[in-house]
């Protein structure tokens, strides 16, 4: 009986662990791949910006276009930690 | 400096400025407006355009046209000169090597003025210090009087070398035609060596390389065909690396029909853009205007390169060739309008 009580409990530790891992890694992937496509676009956008400062808008614009892919990231790890 | 840069972030970033810079070139409908103006129009609009601050700074030592195109040689040196600096890593380097060919032009240069005694004020005003040879070396290249201590002074040693090798022989024929494609032949040589050599696009611009020789190969075939048969041996012409052997160009010197030479050009070329271009060559036409169509088609490739390879050393190379028309466009349509010649005749010199 002890052994069945310990056993579930273990369980639900482990999952909200588990849990925790996942909703880290939602957010921290999220984040790096996010920054991968900014590398890219962030240095277009400061050469573009560089050679013509009316574009600095819009190359801002598309520079914070992948936050996007970090706000899914922390809407999946808050789905997950307040499911 | 230490390089901190590395990724693909540098090219990306250089790439996209040059870019930005190329749209920035005068399009074809604003020389289509240009050719119509008068002289006093078109000077003033150049002095609107980015060449401002260079009038202004020349406006002393010159006036009228001359003033223009000193204006536009100096700011397509200083251009260049920014371009380098922006470059980062092994693409400086490859810029530099690729910006030789103003080295070589402004060394011939002298060495022309110098045996023509001409001043070196005169010589002066038709150089562009685009290459490694910035104004101040080659000020002090101007200032000697002998030819031979020029060659010694040049900090480019191999150049120096096959300078001092046919010089003396260039000066008893008053011709510098040998020594110079023997410059154009290690320039080349060159640009392949550093295109191989590992670098982020190299391979891709190795073609274009050996597009542009074919183009320099075919190009000067044609003026050999235009001269009618010559029993000189022209051996020295032709730049190796390019698709053709140089056995094949100099058995084309002596084809009569250019149909013939058109299908044997056309065999070895896979660029639609030049198949195009030697088409339209199966009839006879003036040298200009072959000249004209060849560099056309190599400003297209050329295009077509770094839209393929958009974050390699391809966009960056392809704006200084763009740039250079721009500045020879301006110079050409300076001089044709002082000299009265009719739009029509102009705009067929024009690369638009």
């Amino acid at each position: 009986m002890a052994i069945e009580t310990m056993t579930i409990e273990v369980a639900q530790a482990m999952a909200s662990g588990y849990t925790a891992i996942g909703a880290g890694l939602a957010v921290g992937l999220a984040g790096v791949g996010t920054g991968l496509g900014e590398m890219g676009i962030g240095a277009a956008a400061v050469g573009a910006t560089a050679e013509d400062r009316d574009m600095f808008g819009l190359a801002l614009l598309f520079t914070v276009l992948p936050e996007t892919i970090v706000i899914f990231g922390l809407v999946i790890s808050l789905l997950l930690l307040f499911q | 400096m230490t390089e901190v840069m590395s990724g693909p972030a540098p090219y990306i970033y250089v790439s996209t400025r040059m870019r930005v810079r190329k749209a920035k070139l005068i399009p074809r409908e604003e020389y289509l407006r240009m050719l119509n103006m008068s002289l006093s129009e078109f000077t003033r609009l150049i002095e609107e355009m980015e060449y401002k601050r260079e009038i202004d700074e020349l406006s002393a030592s010159f006036s009228g046209v001359d003033l223009v195109e000193n204006a536009m040689s100096w700011n397509l040196a200083k251009e260049y000169q920014r371009v380098i600096t922006l470059a980062p890593g092994e693409m400086k380097g490859f810029t530099r090597d690729y910006l030789h060919k103003w080295d070589i032009q402004n060394i011939l240069t002298i060495l022309r003025g110098k045996t023509q005694d001409l001043s070196d004020g005169k010589i002066r005003a038709v150089l562009v210090p685009a290459g490694e040879l910035d104004a101040t070396m080659l000020d002090r290249l101007l200032a000697e009087t002998n030819t031979e201590r020029i060659v010694e002074i040049l900090p480019e040693k191999q150049m120096a070398k096959i300078l001092s090798a046919g010089l003396a022989e260039a000066l008893e024929t008053h011709s510098f035609g040998i020594l110079e494609n023997k410059l154009y032949k290690y320039y080349y040589a060159t640009l392949i060596k550093a295109a191989r050599g590992g670098m982020r696009g190299g391979l891709p611009f190795l073609k274009y390389v050996t597009f542009e020789i074919d183009v320099k190969n075919i190009t000067n075939l044609f003026r050999i065909l235009a001269q009618g048969k010559s029993n000189v041996s022209t051996s020295d012409v032709w730049i190796e690396g390019g698709s053709y052997h140089v056995d094949e160009l100099e058995r084309l010197c002596s084809v009569e029909s250019m149909d013939e030479v058109v299908d044997t050009l056309k065999k070895k070329i896979k660029s639609p853009v030049l198949i195009e271009a030697l088409e339209s060559l199966r009839e006879r036409k003036p040298i200009y205007a072959i000249e004209g169509m060849l560099i056309a088609a190599q400003l297209n490739q050329m295009d077509n390169v770094s839209k393929r390879n958009p974050f390699s050393i391809s966009p960056l190379l392809a704006y200084l060739e763009r740039k250079k028309y721009e500045v020879s466009n301006l110079r050409a349509l300076a001089r044709g309008k002082e000299a009265g010649l009719a739009p029509e005749i102009l705009e067929k010199y024009l690369v638009m």
